[in-house]
């Protein structure tokens, strides 16, 4: 019996492609399990589902007729509830405000506190969630947080539960009594989605898998009793070993010493362990990647090595200068929009001196012409820049201030390839002259193809670092076999989805 | 020994609680504004408004409910001014409300002199002290009504959830700018009570008779910790300071009055500074949505 | 640029029309009151030299103000800051009648600065330490500082009886301008006019023009990618509370040193609420500000010269009316710049 169904969806924002074409079917009473890379789509997606995104096209077919959704609101009325990765809840409210916000029972003008408690505590005891409804927000673990969005939706009646990325969050015991939970759903006739990147746990839950990748979906199998090929997914997440092409650095690392050494860094953000116990060292002359699936802990280790973070506990050794960073989002992190390249250069400036206009617009035209940056002239903001270009003056103005540790998180992310291969010189470039440089990216090509040492970060974690010369002889080998490359691009798929430790 | 005397008195208790009522009102006021995420800082001209309005209403009708009405109005139609700028068109709340308070101040001092040829004060307008009176038993009543509206309705809830949450709200279907105007508006009614209280206890309108209360009220909404029964004690605590202030000048103690006028205000800072306990306000108040 | 010049055209455009209108319904003629206004303020060099006159003030503190509101700080303390800066430059002056005017009026003005930057600095170090807003603090600031200088002067530096310190004497007092240019007979024009240009072409190279201004600006814009991009943000705002503040106190040398020759308590008259509007009509743009505060000041004047005819606090309500329509009209023209895709 199908409980919804997907029929040619197509979405596009400006001239990419979130979602190309997606049709499949989710049978009532299963869990259902969407997996892929950042990007490849699921969110689109299931925010189409939820009627957050209208689909270009395509439609959507709920127990046998076609709905459209104009906002969750319809969503909700169909019945679809979704738990979204960044909880919906409200820190100041008890569990109980929070779950009938929305859908208040009333007596009279006052709120029928004790009908919904009534029914609260029904669904609790029957769905065996352990939460007490006069507790504020603010006082709860982040477990049990994810419980009283569960408990939003049951309030609400939902038959179809969305999660995203639930497990992300959840420590290992924390991620048993969840998947309890999904099989209890599962056993009183619920139907559930989850998004994840955890390929055990999607053989221990799924009752059927569906792999996106740049917004195709290009795998799909049932898991009969536990019995699903990890491997064979994994390599479909990531798309297939045989689509690498890793170009060689024109010459190797001349590493020297320790510029950056970090010891057993933990560290706690938002009631989360997001870094438990990572050690790192970074060399002079050596391009240090960091591979992982994100939200395991990297944007917290750029932070820390750049020095913007400095509550952790560990120790820390790094140089008195500021560490450069090309942060993960330029938009957010990266640029002052409004400024033009000059004046984000002169934002680099020691001490306090005058600009004059001649001298911002020479600054400007320099970067454009040394940087191969398109720009209609140097005058203009950046604000009007292209992605790619934009990006190009971000790591321009890292590269020249000089540090003897570059951080790039993302560095490619969203630009286009020509200015994917400049960046990508730039750093092969500043590991020649000497620097150290830690390379954060979800790109496993990028990754294989500039880093002199590989880690794969798990759960704040790195669980396995690769050396120069472990490296450079599995990508040695593929040139006249390519299994070693194949065998390490599935090592490292398992790494970084937790399968294997 | 006079003054500690006078201070356990009967009558000092009793006026420190009628000198309470246009704190308490503000401060509510502001409470319900911020509580649903809009920071509004014109109370003091939003006081000033109704005070004024009311004071001429009276004058030309000389019926105190038909004044008291039209004085209501007038704030009214100023909160959705304010509600418009800092809802709607989103525009900063601070300089909205700088601007609203300079506006109001320019209209109140130019209508002053146009109808009643002074820059300082209107004719002497009695109203009784029963309207006073009124006021300060409905500020009494108005801890528990409040605390029932804010916390006890569905009204009261989403409001809240629109100050603290309002993407979170918006996705349960609540309409969040809406509670928003009603926030606002709230405050704006609530502080023409504390202006009409003024006028009617003083016996007319002055120029410049809110004095400060009007940021007193926010000093007491913070110390109170936007809550109903704390921003109560916090305002009575201000109400004292002020009964003090004048014992001590009618008994001509060496005393600077002015160290006990900065109180409220020092207080506050401290509060903020968390010397004195700790005090949040809501997650979301002054973030445009 | 080009839609700031439009929003401030639509805002004094629509002030303009709810004057007149104003003007028709008080049974006034809107001609008569404006070429009042206009022979008044605009013809004679009385009125031109209190024109002036009455701008510097604004000038100084709007200045102040717009150095911290290019780094998003909305201080709302300008009237405290400026009072305890002038209440400190009146102070040193009277210690100083023995040196040379250049002198006196130089210690002064280093005294008032820091005074008022002191002041400044309050509200920026809870914001830094505890990440309290400044808004809050900046306006209990005021009553506090207001408070306090009423104490002191009460107590202790009043001439009995009166709300003002002693005065400094003719001989530390700054000439008028009409004693070099007779066109200004009668107005208080003095040098500190010039002064106030100074500033704001200063402020100016400060804020468009010095590593620092671009800083302060970053941290405005986005204060997220500033501390990425390795400003020291806590600094920025320590900074610009304390220069913006400091400047505001300089509203006190145009009233002590060229005017009155003493500190007098609610001398402001909230006028460092007005330098808000100043500020906002100008854009923060402290060239822009002398124009912005010429015309408030021209408002101020105009009103005394048609107070025969309407009150003159009917420019009062002006200067309202132009906060609340340069704030509607930059949203609603950078509203209607953004659907039609030119921004």
């Amino acid at each position: 019996m199908t409980k919804i169904e997907l029929r040619n969806i197509t979405k596009s924002f400006g001239n990419f492609t979130a979602n190309n074409d997606i049709s499949f079917c989710i049978a009532e009473n299963s869990v259902h399990c969407i997996v892929g890379e950042n990007g490849a789509g699921k969110s689109t997606l299931m925010n189409i589902l939820f009627g957050m995104i209208k689909p270009d096209e395509g439609e959507i077919i709920i127990s046998g007729s076609p709905v459209t959704f104009a906002s969750p609101h319809d969503a909700i009325a169909k019945k679809i509830g979704m738990v979204h990765q960044h909880f919906m809840l409200i820190d100041d409210f008890t569990v109980l405000e929070n779950v009938i916000l929305g859908d208040e029972p009333v007596k009279g003008i006052s709120l029928n506190i004790a009908s919904a408690r009534d029914k609260l505590k029904e669904l609790i005891s029957k769905y065996d969630l352990e939460i007490n409804l006069d507790e504020k927000i603010s006082n709860l673990s982040i477990s049990i947080q994810q419980k009283v969005e569960i408990l939003k939706l049951l309030y609400r009646d939902s038959d179809l539960l969305i999660f995203d990325e639930p497990t992300a969050v959840l420590s290992p015991i924390e991620v048993n009594s969840f998947f309890e939970m999904v099989r209890n759903f599962k056993n009183t006739g619920k139907t559930v989605i989850v998004i994840t990147h955890k390929l055990n746990e999607v053989k221990e839950i799924a009752d059927k898998v569906s792999v996106l990748r740049k917004g195709n979906l290009v795998f799909e199998t049932d898991n009969v009793s536990g019995g699903i090929d990890i491997s064979e997914i994994s390599s479909a997440i990531i798309g297939g070993a045989e689509l690498l092409t890793i170009k060689s650095k024109d010459n190797q690392a001349k590493s020297g010493q320790i510029i950056v050494r970090l010891e057993n860094i933990s560290m706690t953000s938002n009631k989360r362990k997001c870094l438990n116990g990572l050690s790192l060292s970074l060399f002079a002359g050596e391009i240090h990647g960091i591979a992982g699936v994100e939200g395991n802990g990297q944007a917290e280790l750029a932070d820390i090595v750049c020095g913007i973070e400095k509550d952790f506990e560990g120790t820390a050794e790094m140089p008195a200068e500021r560490a450069s960073i090309v942060p993960d989002d330029r938009l957010k992190k990266g640029l002052i929009m409004e400024f033009t390249i000059g004046e984000n250069f002169a934002l680099k400036r020691k001490g306090n001196s005058y600009h004059s206009e001649k001298e911002l617009l020479n600054s400007s035209e320099k970067v454009i012409n040394s940087y191969e940056v398109h720009a209609p002239g140097p005058e203009v903001k950046l604000g009007s820049l292209s992605g790619g270009n934009q990006q190009k003056v971000v790591v321009a103005r890292e590269i020249s201030s000089g540090n003897e540790v570059i951080v790039f998180s993302h560095p490619t992310r969203g630009v286009d390839i020509n200015a994917e291969l400049f960046i990508h010189s730039q750093i092969v470039n500043e590991r020649n002259n000497g620097k150290a440089i830690l390379l954060i990216s979800s790109d496993i090509e990028e990754l294989l193809s500039l880093s002199d040492r590989l880690s794969v970060i798990y759960k704040g974690k790195l669980v396995r670092t690769y050396e120069t010369e472990e490296l450079s002889n599995a990508l040695n080998n593929s040139e006249e076999n390519s299994d070693g490359k194949i065998h390490l691009v599935n090592q490292l798929g398992k790494l970084m989805t937790g399968v294997s430790h | 020994m006079e003054i500690i005397y006078s201070v356990f008195s009967f009558t000092f208790l009793a006026q420190v609680f009628r000198m309470m009522t246009p704190y308490y009102l503000g401060a509510s006021g502001a409470n319900f504004s911020e509580r649903s995420g809009v920071i509004n800082i014109s109370i003091e001209g939003f006081m000033n408004m109704a005070a004024f309005s009311f004071a001429v209403f009276c004058i030309m009708t000389g019926s105190i409910l038909l004044s008291l009405i039209l004085a209501v109005i007038v704030n009214i139609l100023f909160s959705i001014l304010f509600s418009m700028f800092t809802v709607t068109l989103k525009i900063n709340q601070i300089v909205t409300g700088v601007g609203f308070n300079l506006l109001i101040a320019g209209v109140t001092k130019f209508l002053m002199v146009f109808l009643f040829s002074s820059s300082s004060n209107t004719p002497r307008i009695f109203v009784g002290y029963e309207l006073s009176d009124n006021i300060t038993a409905f500020s009494i009543a108005l801890i528990f009504i409040s605390g029932y509206v804010l916390y006890r309705t569905k009204f009261g809830l989403r409001l809240r959830s629109a100050g603290e949450n309002p993407w979170a709200a918006e996705s349960l279907g609540i309409k969040v700018r809406q509670y928003k105007y009603a926030g606002v508006l709230i405050s704006g009614v609530l502080s023409a009570l504390g202006g009409i209280w003024l006028v009617s206890s003083q016996h007319n309108y002055s120029d410049g008779m809110i004095a400060g209360r009007g940021y007193i009220a926010l000093a007491a909404m913070i110390i109170g910790k936007w809550k109903p029964v704390n921003i109560f004690f916090a305002c009575l605590m201000f109400a004292a300071f002020e009964a003090l202030e004048i014992t001590l000048q009618i008994s001509g103690a060496e005393i600077p009055t002015q160290i006990i006028q900065m109180l409220p205000y020092l207080i506050t800072i401290l509060v903020l500074i968390g010397f004195i306990g700790k005090t949040k306000p809501p997650a979301a108040d002054g973030i445009p949505y | 640029m080009k839609s700031n010049f439009l929003s401030v055209f639509l805002s004094l455009a629509f002030t303009f029309i709810i004057l007149t209108i104003l003007i028709v319904v008080i049974g006034k003629d809107p001609l008569e009151v404006y070429s009042l206004i206009y022979t008044d303020v605009f013809t004679s060099g009385y009125g031109i030299g209190q024109t002036l006159f009455k701008a510097t003030p604004l000038i100084f503190i709007a200045c102040g103000l717009a150095v911290c509101f290019h780094a998003s700080l909305f201080n709302i303390g300008a009237e405290g800051q400026l009072n305890a800066g002038s209440f400190v430059i009146a102070l040193t002056a009277l210690q100083l009648d023995s040196l040379p005017l250049v002198l006196a009026i130089a210690i002064s003005a280093v005294a008032g600065f820091t005074a008022a930057g002191i002041v400044g600095l309050i509200p920026a170090i809870i914001k830094v330490k505890k990440g309290v807003s400044e808004v809050i603090t900046t306006i209990m600031m005021n009553f506090v500082i207001l408070a306090l200088i009423n104490y002191l002067m009460v107590d202790f530096f009043a001439v009995k009886s009166t709300l003002r310190t002693v005065s400094i004497g003719d001989k530390n007092m700054l000439g008028k301008a009409s004693d070099i240019f007779p066109f200004f007979e009668g107005s208080s024009l003095n040098i500190t006019f010039v002064a106030s240009l100074v500033t704001a072409f200063l402020v100016y190279v400060l804020i468009y023009k010095s590593t620092f201004g671009y800083k302060l600006r970053a941290v405005g814009f986005n204060e997220v990618a500033s501390k990425y991009i390795g400003i020291k943000v806590s600094k920025v705002v320590i900074a610009s509370f304390f220069i913006g503040a400091g400047i505001a106190s300089f509203a006190g040398l145009n009233f002590i040193f060229g005017y009155k020759g003493y500190y007098e308590l609610g001398f402001s008259n909230n006028i460092g609420f007005t330098a808000i509007a100043v500020a906002l009509l100008a854009k923060n743009n402290p060239i822009g500000i002398i124009f912005s505060s010429i015309l408030f000041a021209a408002l101020d004047y105009g009103g005394l010269a048609v107070n025969q005819l309407i009150p003159k606090e009917v420019m009062l309500v002006v200067q309202g009316l132009i906060i609340l329509s340069i704030l509607s009209s930059d949203s609603i023209v950078r509203n209607f710049y953004t659907k039609k895709g030119l921004v």
